[in-house]
């Protein structure tokens, strides 16, 4: 079987961002994989590592600096990467095109996407992509297995959780508590070297963006600066307990 | 190897690249020097992978690891070891990566802050495998280098005794070759041995007692050896969860083929294996100073004191930007000598002779980031208030840790006193031609100067200070050679001071280049104005103490003046510059690490 498992570069979530003329500044910000496109990358190596006879193709579409994300998938241990090179920004809906268009080309059985974005908190990629192929969708997956040409995996809620069966080709989308990535070791990176990275352009899949960002701002978050005078404990006290009751309202 | 790596084993090659000690009296373009910014994506790969692991599987149980919680220390190398950290400098065909030298040192930077873990580390990868890795025979290799690249085996370094430290090679360890011929008896004890507890594979260096006398010749002991033994822990500042103890030697039978080197080779194993221990500890001072600094800048921000974050406050401002600073210059300092290294590699000279040829600049970086670390972990204290002074917090650990830096590997009395002396030797053999600098700038001297300020290109006022911060330098040089000789080696104190001022200029030249190889960014340009004008106040007062010896009279004047000269530098606003500095510490958390380039 193959596995196309997608991964979406964005900034580190402990490093601070920037925005400058209206953009996130994404040169100067550390990049990494998104956290749950990771989740999707070790699934299909614990799939295969399972027993699963599968080829593992990590795509990213986007700018040049992609390449790093999908050399650390290759590290990981994907087999080959491709990358439709642009830094033209793509709305979910648009980037669907192009997955659902590769799921195509290269025979895919099993299509891995995180469950939702870590910079624009969407969730649509899954389900578009899944629409697009008129494949089953499976959405944020805790725990996925391949048998005989057929998936079984278990989804959580806050209540309880389900458990599902589906057969390939299916679109399954990622979430934390799904597995703990591992992280390349040396000799892999090395050898990731000599995988097949291959180059695509946008334009061999005839997509233009839907919706275009024109700004952005990032929160200030200010303070109150309200000090509490601690001469008198009990007074304080009292003083914390009402504003916690009745202005923070965290307590009742 | 990167596009710049190639490039200057070219350069190397057709001798345009500078040579050991060269600085002194070389200039250097800023295409010609490593950056960090010069990493290709393989090295920001090997950066994660170590940084995640230390992460991941180090900090979480530091608090055991530090109480030496049986067996976890050796679990967690064997650990790095899966992960090929262990391996990167074996060779490929024992099982190892064989990778660059820059893979070391960012390996040895991104391990510093788990502290004694990166001394574990340290002393099995570097000191403790890297003799057998350049002076083994094909038998010793094939036999020991594959464990060693998984850290099956643990390797330790067993060069001092309680009786020679600093003294090495006074060593009383002795062998003795058995009568029929098979095998060294060792007698004696070695102190201070990190992973002595728990290694298997001991570099041991003794006196091999021969008819012509003795010969300090270096031994691969394993532990299983009979009469090999291990006292107990010591009990240490800091580094706790290294282990480090005293090796005893009762008898030991060592098979002929296990002698390392050759016979008499101790030396030369020794000080060459020293040489690549001491850019990597300047390298851990890197790693371990940007931990200070981001422990520092978050308490700054989250501590309130009268009303507002302590980060407000001029004074706690200034000890952030002052760290910011010297790690930048260390760090340029750090990774132009590693790309050297590297590009001589690439060119074709042997690794071992690469690594030689910059054993002045290994002191240096040794001298360099120890104090840097120092200095970043007492102001990170400082910075840190009571709490700096608790074991809750990470700081705290990090002051003690900090401090052995500056003891091992060479004190850095000792390193310091190499730099002169090494420079001198290499002149000597007419390696470098200092005298012909010397004599130059001393008809230099007696003429006016009347070169005019260029306006145009960035940091050229810089450029100016640091040419002659260099000719400070050979200036005190030149005039304690000329009137101690060979006597100058007891007048310590003009040495010492003689070496701070050919760092600072390393250091502020380093700075320089790398931030004009970057497009001279305004954040890079601040740092390095900062540093260079505080390198030249501090040069000059190096200076005068040093010729306020040697010279008297008028030749001190003259001397003076020249002092004087030489450190002249406009009028700096560095207040503005640091508030400048702190700004960017602050915004990201930490170290501003400069954007590469894309
Ligand atoms: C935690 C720890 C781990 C260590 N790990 C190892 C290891 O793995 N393997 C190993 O072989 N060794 C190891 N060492 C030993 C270390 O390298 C020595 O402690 C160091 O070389 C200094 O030697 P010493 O302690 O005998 O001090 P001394 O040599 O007695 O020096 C004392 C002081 O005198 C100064 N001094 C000495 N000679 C001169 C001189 N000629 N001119 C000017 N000043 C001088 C020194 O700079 C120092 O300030 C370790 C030490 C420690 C504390």
């Amino acid at each position: 079987m193959k596995i196309l498992t997608l991964i979406r570069q964005v900034p580190d979530a402990e490093a601070r961002v920037r925005v400058t003329n209206g953009a996130v500044d994404l040169e100067g910000a550390t990049l990494v994989m998104d956290g749950m496109d990771e989740y999707g990358v070790e699934q299909a190596l614990r799939l295969r590592e399972g027993g699963a006879d599968a080829e593992i193709v990590a795509l990213a579409v986007g700018p040049r600096r992609n390449e790093d994300a999908l050399r650390t998938a290759l590290a990981m241990g994907a087999d080959r990467a491709v990358h439709v090179e642009t830094d033209a920004v793509l709305d979910p809906i648009s980037l669907s095109k192009v997955v659902a268009r590769i799921a195509q080309t290269e025979g895919i059985d099993l299509v891995l996407v995180g469950g939702q974005q870590a910079d624009w908190d969407s969730q649509a990629l899954g389900a578009a992509t899944a629409e697009r192929l008129g494949w089953p969708q499976l959405t944020w997956t805790n725990g996925l297995q391949v048998q005989d040409g057929a998936l079984t995996g278990r989804h959580d809620v806050d209540e309880g959780n389900e458990t599902f069966t589906a057969t390939l080709p299916a679109v399954v989308t990622t979430q934390q508590g799904l597995n703990e990535p591992r992280y390349p070791t040396l000799p892999n990176i090395m050898k990731a070297k000599k995988k097949e990275l291959r180059k695509d352009t946008l334009d061999q899949y005839g997509v233009t963006p839907l919706v275009r960002v024109v700004g952005a701002e990032i929160q200030a978050r200010a303070r109150m600066n309200r000090v509490i005078d601690g001469k008198d404990p009990q007074a304080a006290a009292a003083q914390l307990l009402e504003l916690l009751r009745n202005e923070a309202k965290v307590i009742a | 190897m990167t596009a710049t790596q190639d490039q200057a084993a070219q350069d190397q090659t057709k001798g345009r690249l500078i040579r050991g000690g060269g600085f002194l009296i070389q200039e250097s373009a800023p295409q010609d020097i490593y950056t960090p910014e010069d990493f290709d994506d393989t090295l920001r790969q090997i950066a994660d992978t170590t940084e995640t692991f230390v992460d991941r599987e180090i900090m979480p149980v530091i608090t055991d690891l530090e109480n030496k919680k049986e067996g976890l220390n050796r679990a967690l190398l064997q650990k790095a070891g899966e992960l090929g950290l262990t391996a990167v400098e074996i060779p490929e065909e024992y099982d190892g990566l064989d990778l660059p030298k820059a893979a070391s040192v960012i390996i040895a930077e991104k391990t510093s802050k788990a502290g004694g873990f990166g001394v574990t580390y340290g002393a099995h990868q570097s000191i403790g495998s890297l003799p057998t890795v350049y002076f083994g025979t094909p038998e010793q290799k094939a036999k020991y280098l594959p464990k060693l690249a998984t850290a099956e085996m643990i390797a330790a370094y067993c060069l001092t005794e309680p009786s020679s430290g600093s003294d090495a090679q006074a060593a009383k360890t002795t062998a003795v070759l058995s009568e029929d011929g098979t095998h060294y008896v060792l007698n004696g004890s070695k102190m201070w041995i990190s992973n002595g507890g728990i290694a298997d594979l001991f570099t041991v260096f003794a006196q091999l007692k021969t008819p012509e006398g003795n010969k300090f010749s270096a031994f691969l002991v394993e532990r299983a050896f009979e009469g090999v033994s291990t006292g107990a822990e010591e009990h240490k500042m800091g580094i706790r969860s290294s282990s480090t103890v005293v090796l005893r030697l009762d008898g030991v039978k060592v098979p002929v083929e296990n002698l390392l080197g050759g016979v008499g080779a101790g030396a030369k194993i020794a000080f060459n294996i020293l040489n690549v221990g001491r850019y990597k500890l300047g390298a851990g001072g890197v790693g371990g100073a940007k931990d200070a600094l981001e422990l520092s800048t978050k308490y700054a921000l989250e501590r309130e004191q009268f009303g507002q974050p302590i980060a407000n406050f001029g004074a706690v401002q200034e000890k952030l930007a002052n760290i910011a600073v010297r790690t930048y210059a260390v760090e340029s300092a750090l990774y132009r000598i590693v790309g050297l290294i590297d590009a001589a590699i690439a060119g074709g000279t042997d690794k071992l002779k690469a690594i030689e040829e910059y054993a002045v600049e290994a002191s240096i970086i040794k001298v360099l980031g120890s104090e840097l670390l120092d200095y970043a972990v007492d102001e990170g204290v400082q910075i840190h208030g009571g709490v700096g002074y608790s074991q809750e917090y990470a700081i705290e650990r990090a002051y003690r840790d900090a401090r052995i830096n500056r003891i091992f590997e060479g004190t850095n009395e000792i390193n310091r006193l190499l730099i002169p002396s090494m420079l001198l030797k290499r002149a000597m053999k007419g390696e470098l031609p200092l005298m012909q600098a010397a004599q130059k700038l001393q008809a230099e001297l007696l003429e006016f100067s009347f070169d005019e300020d260029d306006t145009e290109t960035p940091l050229a006022h810089e450029a100016k200070v640091i040419a002659n911060l260099k000719k400070l330098g050979l200036l005190v040089a030149g005039a304690a050679a000329m009137k101690y000789g060979p006597q100058i080696e007891s007048r310590q104190e003009i040495l010492m001071r003689v070496a701070d001022i050919a760092m600072l200029a390393f250091a502020s030249e380093s700075a320089l280049l790398r931030t004009r190889k970057l497009g001279s960014p305004e954040l890079q340009v601040e740092m390095t104005q900062v540093y260079t004008y505080e390198a030249a106040e501090k040069a000059a007062t190096l200076a005068r103490e040093a010729l306020g010896m040697i010279a008297e009279g008028d030749d001190l004047r003259v001397m003076l003046s020249a002092v004087k000269r030489f450190t002249k530098h406009d009028a700096v606003n560095t207040i503005r510059l640091r508030r400048h500095v702190t700004k960017a510490v602050l915004e990201s958390r930490g170290y501003p690490a400069p954007r590469a380039r894309a």
